[in-house]
């Protein structure tokens, strides 16, 4: 019987509370400064997530647009984006959803955790840093929601449905139910969070790969000049970019990392991808969980190989390729592959399979372009700075041409046709045409939609529909 | 243990009394004259008692109040002496083989089955012995009541879908644990390749001696939270004392597929696929092109039948050779085995060697030890992939898909001698154009199985030692320590040119994954059990015990791509890029303490009780209590029964009752309780980033289970019959709760005990003995069992949980009030005989026809009302937009896949020296999606089955099969799934027949040797069934609960014929 009470007091209690040891326990995120460092970091990774930055985003913005045609009528691949008619169980509408508010959530947890621990662990003020860089990646994620899924600010100035207006950090279930904020509630949210970035971040961040991907105090301010410009609130944009851009020419940036249009428009998405115009754009390796992901890379929708075959969409000739104003010997033109028999052009920005190219997320100049629309907008005639500015961008890759426009009108429409030359394959267009409550233009055969069309906002995702007791519909 | 020590000390004290006394010696022997060790010889009514010696003999010092010995043994028919004035008593005791008088394994012990009151099937190792199987659960299909075994398709060593009583878990396992000899093992596939590596195929069929599966709570009840889907318990051969035995067994066999479906030649396929290009052309006149059939290096017009290039007839054979024997008290069994047996898809292969020693020592009359080792090295061999396992169904490279949906007008080799392919994904056309390029975006399945392979390797080790000792012939104190470590190297190569290989970069691509698993066991059971008779007639039995299980598990790996030099092809050569590979780590320990009471009075009424404590720690409620009761009543023992005359029909009538809990646990992960960050990258910098949301409040599911049930004996047990009704109530599932995304946590769902299902059901089993003459003797088995399934809530804001097959097609919904895993499917209206269009029913039930084609003609659209117009909705703002037909909107809720009735007739005839065994099986009341049919209808460039040609031609015409057109994949269901593939899967198979002829005793004693058989038997030799496709035993999802009754690109089962020779010396 001696021998049964050993064996039976031999047993092993603590094995029963093993401790995973392939991550971290939520326990023990904040304790040190290096795991708070890379927390930060994660962030930027679900920012830069196949369904968000990390490609299809980007893709989104330029298909709905005019400019693209569909190569490939597969779904999962967007082709349903493209028509403008995807459902609420399509991959783009749940899959951008998920994961913006992942990355919201990602954002909230780690705020929380430094407000309650992190701070005292790694100081005032890199924490303070920290959190404004959470803050601003939470801003662009509540940004880019609104584009597709609310109505524009401009349909009652911001009085319809928005977003459900997470702020603090979720991590176990019963969360489901919230309201949607109206768009003004999310965009004074957004500002809010981009104002405290701009007060907390660095001047710069000590390295041009730093700052390029990773935020600094001008991040921040160039992304309000977006955000105010779709707000229509041109006062506030001009405001925002006087901060940094000069009144005249070369609009270098005054203050933080000296911003400036790169001589060669094609140097800026080569590597190594962080000229100091690129403000802010996400890297990417070859390893599993750092890139773009299969059917995410802007690479395989837009130049899926070196002849262009197997890309999903192509350039519609009658887009804005097709403008004669933009000269064959534009710089820009050179990212335009046509195929041997001539019947197919490809955007070629983005040629790297693996590690993908960098994904731009905000350029200098867009935030040229964001303060000469805003004082063309506001300004009657002809505003020269407006159109210094405008000229720079177009000059910077056509040295011959000089934008001359004659009226107020044709300064506007000068700008907003830049913006499309510019940024082409860089995902604006379809933010730049909602946020104005423009038509979006019918291509091939894909028809119109106007702004009281079905379509023209995308419907809810249908699994928040369904698990949000609280959802209201457009 | 406090409690129980204070018992034994009572015990103790009542055994201290002595009284007069005589002795008793003698022999016990069997029924022909040879000894019988370890017989049990006890006085009635007492404890006194002991076992015989290795001779048979015995003595045994008895009260003189004693008035009878009780003579027992395993496999024995327990037989009773009057003493009276005797002093040597020998017995002859009768080899028990009715059923009834068996001793089944209950869990840490053994039971005669005629005290057994909880429900617990038993199949001997002989009935599954001997057979071209892979492992020894596939070969209880029809066995046992309540058992539902389903060989999903011809891929060797694929785990069958094991059921006992229906699906007892929706995200859990529903694999019942299994217990080997006192370990419980591993289930399921544990390879990472596209070979399946069954893990229970490490048992070598041929060295099992009995499989009983404990099916109540009363039987299942000691393994508390892992019983809730029902415990098999293994038991491997021992030896036996007395000269050593020396047997062989092997067989070859010869498999070839079954059930092919048949399929468009070149010339038909030509013809049929250029009428539907002229359907295309009339409708969108800029189409162009056409299908040809090329000729090959000779000018013989192509004529492809892919079958040949995918499947074979396989060549197995099989050796088996064990040694048995034993002296003074201590036997052994060692066996060696080989067997290599080739599937029917080309380059899949299986081979096993393995050896087992199995030893115990009588060191003297109160010290046993021994032991058991097993070592077994398995060989999982594929080129490329079936398409056959869960996640395979839509594979590219599916080697059965590719065999019947590969065009017949191309080869697989250009005329010069080259594979023919044109891209990674592409086969060359040769010659056959449609729109300026090559249709024909399909693999060429012959390069993939040349020069691709998925391959695994398993070395499995299970081993055991104990030590038990027997101070009082009432008690037995006993420890074992046991291993079970699977370790397994897992190496997969793509070729760099087709198939998956190909990168997208310029080198020449290829990858190759090179990973290995180390999942270790181990296990520390410590037991006392008290045997102990009080006043004569009250029988009581204890067991009492601890146990610690721990299970470690570590893998790692690396995936290397694009080659340097493309001749190589292991990943140990150059290649540019590498990533990790298949890495895990994880452990979880179970610590359980135990007990079980059985009592019995008279062996007339019959109480057991059964309780568990089990801690486990992967769990956050990690302590729960298990329990089983049941009681029993033999009524044949009442003087009534007798007084009534019904003792001259029943020799036994025994009534029995369960009731209890048990849980389930298998399938929780490690550490699912915790909420972690884990570590990624940015641009190749470490990152954190909260990932996992766990739920520290989860614990088991719980299984309330209640059996009734009767046992009887007719014409003196020559026909038995069980009969058992039972109820299982499972609640606390564990699901993955959805929640909204825009609250952003991590998967968007929490693991939470929500939802509750049942199954209730009938068994029904009836073993008889029609024939009994000294040459002639006819037995017989059948057994019948009714279950049905039916879940009774999910969670809030999971009304629904839609499990997809291979993640492209949904056809399972499993929804409160329906059984799991039900069938969901668009109906359908045939082929419209005026247009030859398919009509859908839209949710309202009105008829919808689908046009293929864009752009179509003016007037017509793509879905059409039953007048012609363009089916729409129209929109809040008094616009149109065109509605279509979409499974979310207008998929019905259509049958069931979980089978009503399912049950086998097993049958063994012996002629003098021949003996006959046949066995069919059936399963009724469900249905299959035969996801293939949709795929052989498919009007793009895919190979048709011949079903095809009686197509819709003219106004009139009725048919099932629309106007084709070609690309057009709506009509025949390839993209939304319709109620036509759906059909019964109601079935009866002959599954095995053998015919055997022992030589005679005098020819074989002549050649020295004791006996000698040889043997032929067929495997799946004729089936009786509507279902069209290859076999209605599908599951192109394996194991997974709710997505049962899909058979999608599956491999065919094949029909054996093996040849064997049994020689003992």
């Amino acid at each position: 019987m001696s021998l049964g009470l050993v064996l039976l007091t031999s047993c092993h209690r603590e094995l029963l509370d093993p401790a995973p040891q392939t991550s971290v326990s939520d326990a023990t995120a904040f304790d040190q400064p290096y795991r708070i460092a890379n927390q930060v970091l994660s962030l930027y990774s679900s920012f830069k997530n196949g369904n968000f930055y990390g490609g299809r985003y980007i893709v989104y913005g330029d298909i709905r647009g005019e400019d693209f045609l569909l190569e490939d009528g597969n779904l999962v691949t967007n082709a349903d984006v493209w028509n403008l008619n995807p459902t609420n169980t399509a991959n783009a509408i749940v899959g951008l959803w998920n994961q913006v508010y992942s990355l919201i959530n990602n954002c909230n947890v780690f705020i929380d955790g430094m407000n309650e621990k992190g701070t005292l662990v790694v100081g005032t003020t890199i924490g303070n840093t920290y959190i404004a860089e959470a803050r601003l990646l939470r801003a662009i994620g509540y940004y880019s929601l609104l584009q597709y899924y609310a109505r524009p600010y401009a349909d009652g100035n911001g009085a319809k449905l928005g977003l459900p207006l997470r702020l603090i950090g979720i991590k176990g279930a019963g969360a489901s139910d919230l309201a949607r904020s109206s768009v003004a509630e999310v965009y004074t949210q957004i500002l809010a969070d981009l104002d405290f970035a701009e007060t907390n971040l660095p001047l710069t961040n000590g390295s041009n790969y730093n700052n390029t991907t990773r935020a600094h105090r001008n991040t921040a301010i160039a992304f309000k000049t977006r955000v105010y410009l779709s707000m229509q609130n041109y006062p506030k944009v001009i405001a925002e970019a006087n901060k940094i851009v000069p009144a005249a020419g070369p609009f270098t940036a005054t203050s933080g990392v000296p911003h400036v249009l790169q001589a060669d428009y094609t140097s800026v998405f080569k590597t190594p991808y962080t000229s100091l115009e690129s403000i802010f754009s996400v890297p990417f390796s070859s390893s599993n969980g750092d890139i773009p992901g299969t059917q995410n890379a802007l690479q395989g929708y837009y130049y899926a190989a070196a002849t262009g075959v197997g890309s999903i969409f192509s350039l519609n000739f009658a887009g804005i390729i097709g403008n004669t104003g933009w000269t064959a010997t534009d710089k820009r033109r050179s990212f335009i592959y046509t195929n041997p028999p001539g019947t197919k052009k490809f955007l070629t920005k983005y040629p790297a399979a693996s590690p993908a190219d960098f994904s731009p997320v905000i350029r200098w100049a867009e935030v040229l372009l964001n303060l000469a629309e805003a004082k063309a907008r506001t300004t009657a005639g002809v505003d020269a700075q407006a159109l210094a500015l405008v000229n720079a961008v177009r000059q910077r890759s056509d040295a011959t041409t000089t934008l001359a426009p004659a009226t107020n009108g044709d300064l506007i429409d000068a700008i907003m046709t830049e913006r499309r030359i510019e940024f082409l394959g860089e995902g604006l267009r379809n933010n730049d045409l909602m946020r104005l409550l423009q038509t979006i233009p019918s291509k091939s055969t894909a028809g119109a939609k106007a702004p009281g069309d079905d379509g023209y906002t995308w419907p809810a995702s249908s699994t928040e529909k369904s698990l949000n007791k609280l959802w209201v519909d457009n | 243990m406090r409690k129980l020590l204070v018992a034994l000390t009572v015990v103790l004290l009542f055994t201290g009394q002595l009284l007069a006394q005589k002795t008793i010696t003698g022999t016990v022997t069997d029924d022909k004259g040879n000894p019988i060790p370890n017989v049990s010889v006890v006085v009635r009514g007492s404890n006194t008692g002991t076992v015989t010696k290795s001779d048979g003999s015995y003595s045994l010092t008895v009260p003189a109040s004693a008035k009878a010995l009780i003579f027992s043994s395993v496999d024995m028919a327990t037989t009773e002496v009057t003493i009276g004035s005797q002093t040597s008593i020998n017995a002859s005791l009768k080899s028990s083989d009715r059923s009834l008088q068996e001793v089944v394994v209950v869990g840490y012990g053994t039971q005669r089955r005629k005290e057994a009151t909880g429900s617990v099937s038993s199949v001997k190792g002989s009935a599954i012995a001997q057979k071209p199987l892979q492992s020894f659960e596939s070969g209880l299909a029809g066995k046992a009541a309540g058992v539902q075994i389903t060989v999903p398709n011809g891929v060797v060593n694929n785990p069958p879908v094991f059921r006992i009583r229906g699906t007892n878990s929706i995200s859990l396992s529903s694999y019942p644990l299994i217990v080997i000899d006192g370990v419980p093992t591993y289930t399921g596939d544990q390879g990472a390749t596209s070979a399946p590596a069954n893990a229970l195929a490490s048992i070598n069929p041929n060295d099992i001696e009995s499989i009983d599966i404990a099916k109540d709570a009363a039987a299942s009840a000691i393994y508390g939270s892992r019983a809730a889907n029902g415990v098999v318990f293994i038991t491997t051969k021992k030896g036996k004392v007395g000269k050593a035995r020396v047997n062989y067994d092997g067989w070859v066999g010869f498999t070839k597929p079954t059930g092919l479906p048949k399929i468009l030649d070149a010339q038909q396929y030509v013809d049929y696929k250029n009428a539907a290009l002229n359907n295309l052309k009339a409708l969108v006149p800029a189409t162009t092109g056409s299908f040809i059939i090329p000729t090959d290096a000779d000018g013989k017009p192509i004529n492809t039948n892919w079958y040949d290039e995918v499947y074979r007839n396989a060549f197995s054979h099989s050796h088996n050779m064990n040694v048995s024997g034993g002296t003074e008290g201590t036997t052994y069994y060692f066996s060696a085995g080989y067997t290599n047996q080739e599937g029917i898809l080309q380059k899949n292969d299986f081979t096993r060697t393995n050896v087992m020693l199995n030893v115990d020592s009588r060191v003297n009359k109160i010290l046993t030890i021994g032991g058991k080792l097993s070592y077994s090295n398995e060989k999982n061999n594929i080129g490329g992939s079936s398409g056959s396992l869960p996640g395979e169904g839509f594979a590219s490279a599916g080697a059965a898909r590719l065999a019947f949906a590969l065009p017949p007008n191309v080869s697989p080799f250009n005329n010069n001698g080259t594979y023919n392919y044109a891209s990674a994904t592409s086969i060359g056309s040769q010659g056959s154009i449609v729109n300026n390029a090559n249709p024909y975006t399909f693999n060429n399945v012959r390069m993939l199985l040349d020069l691709n392979r998925s391959n695994n390797e398993v070395n499995h080790l299970q081993s055991n030692a104990y030590v038990q000792l027997r101070p009082f012939s009432w008690m037995t104190l006993r420890t074992a320590y046991g291993i079970d470590n699977m370790l397994i190297d897992n190496d997969i190569f793509f070729n760099p040119y087709h198939g998956d290989g190909p990168g997208t970069g310029t080198g020449p691509g290829g990858a190759a994954t090179a990973s290995y698993s180390k999942d270790k066991t181990w296990l520390w059971t410590n037991t006392i059990q008290l045997d102990y008779t009080f006043f004569d007639n009250h029988n009581f039995s204890l067991l009492a015990g601890n146990e610690q299980q721990r299970r470690t598990t570590v893998g790692f790996g690396i995936n290397r791509r694009t080659l340097s030099d493309s001749a190589y092809d292991v990943v140990q050569a150059g290649f540019t890029t590498a990533n990790p590979a298949g890495t895990s780590l994880g452990e979880n320990y179970l610590l359980s303490s135990f007990g079980r009471l059985n009592y019995d009075f008279k062996k007339k009424y019959f109480l057991s009780g059964n309780v568990r404590q089990d801690e486990y720690s992967a769990l956050g409620v990690k302590k729960g209590v298990f329990w089983g009761a049941s009681a029993g009543w033999e009524i044949t023992k009442e003087a009534f029964w007798g007084s009534i005359g019904l003792d001259k029909i029943f020799s036994s009538f025994k009534l029995r009752g369960s009731y209890g809990k048990v849980g389930n646990v298998a399938g929780i992960g490690n550490f699912a309780t915790f909420s972690t960050y884990g570590s990624g990258l940015y641009n190749g910098i470490a990152t954190l980033g909260f990932n996992v949301v766990g739920n520290d409040k989860i614990t088991w599911e719980t299984s309330k289970k209640t059996d009734v049930g009767f046992s009887v004996g007719v014409l003196n047990d020559r026909i038995t019959a069980d009969f058992a009704w039972y109820k299982n109530n499972i609640d606390n599932l564990l699901l993955n709760v959805p929640q909204a995304p825009s609250a952003g946590v991590p998967g968007n769902f929490v693991f939470q005990n929500v939802g509750t299902m049942f199954n209730r059901g009938v068994e029904v089993s009836i073993n008889a003995t029609p024939v009994v003459k000294k040459n002639f003797s006819w037995s017989s088995s059948f057994n019948f069992a009714y279950n049905k399934n039916k879940v009774t809530a999910l969670a809030n804001g999971l009304t629904e949980i839609v499990t997809a097959t291979s993640s492209l097609e949904t056809v399972n919904k499993t929804v409160v009030g329906k059984s799991i895993g039900f069938l969901w499917v668009i109906p359908t209206g045939g082929v419209d005989p005026a247009t030859g269009k398919r009509i859908f029913y839209n949710a309202a039930g009105q008829p919808i026809y689908y046009q293929f084609g864009s752009p179509l003609p003016p007037g017509q659209f793509t879905y059409m009302t039953a007048n012609g117009a363009r089916y729409e909705k129209t929109n809040a703002d008094g616009s149109k937009s065109p509605l279509s037909i979409n499974q979310a909107d207008d998929g019905r809720l259509y049958r069931n896949t979980q089978p009503k009735y399912i049950g086998g007739w097993d049958n063994t005839i012996r002629f003098k020296d021949f003996d006959v065994n046949f066995l069919f099986t059936y399963q009724f009341g469900f249905s299959i999606y035969y996801g293939s049919y949709a795929g052989l209808r498919d009007q793009r460039f895919w190979n048709n089955s011949t079903d095809v040609l009686g197509y819709w031609k003219k106004p009139g015409d009725i048919t099932d099969m629309p106007k084709p057109i070609y690309g057009d994949n709506v009509s025949n269901g390839s993209a939304m799934p319709m109620d036509v593939a759906v059909f019964k899967g109601d079935f009866v198979k002959l599954r095995t027949v053998q015919i055997g002829y022992s030589l005679p005793k005098s020819l074989v004693s002549k050649a020295k040797i004791t006996s000698a058989r040889v043997y032929v038997s067929g495997q799946n030799l004729g089936i009786i069934s509507d279902y069209p496709g290859p076999d209605p035993e599908v599951s192109a999802n394996g194991n997974t609960a709710t997505s049962a009754g899909v058979d999608r690109n599956t491999l065919a089962n094949g029909r054996t014929i093996t040849i064997g020779l049994n020689i003992g010396f």
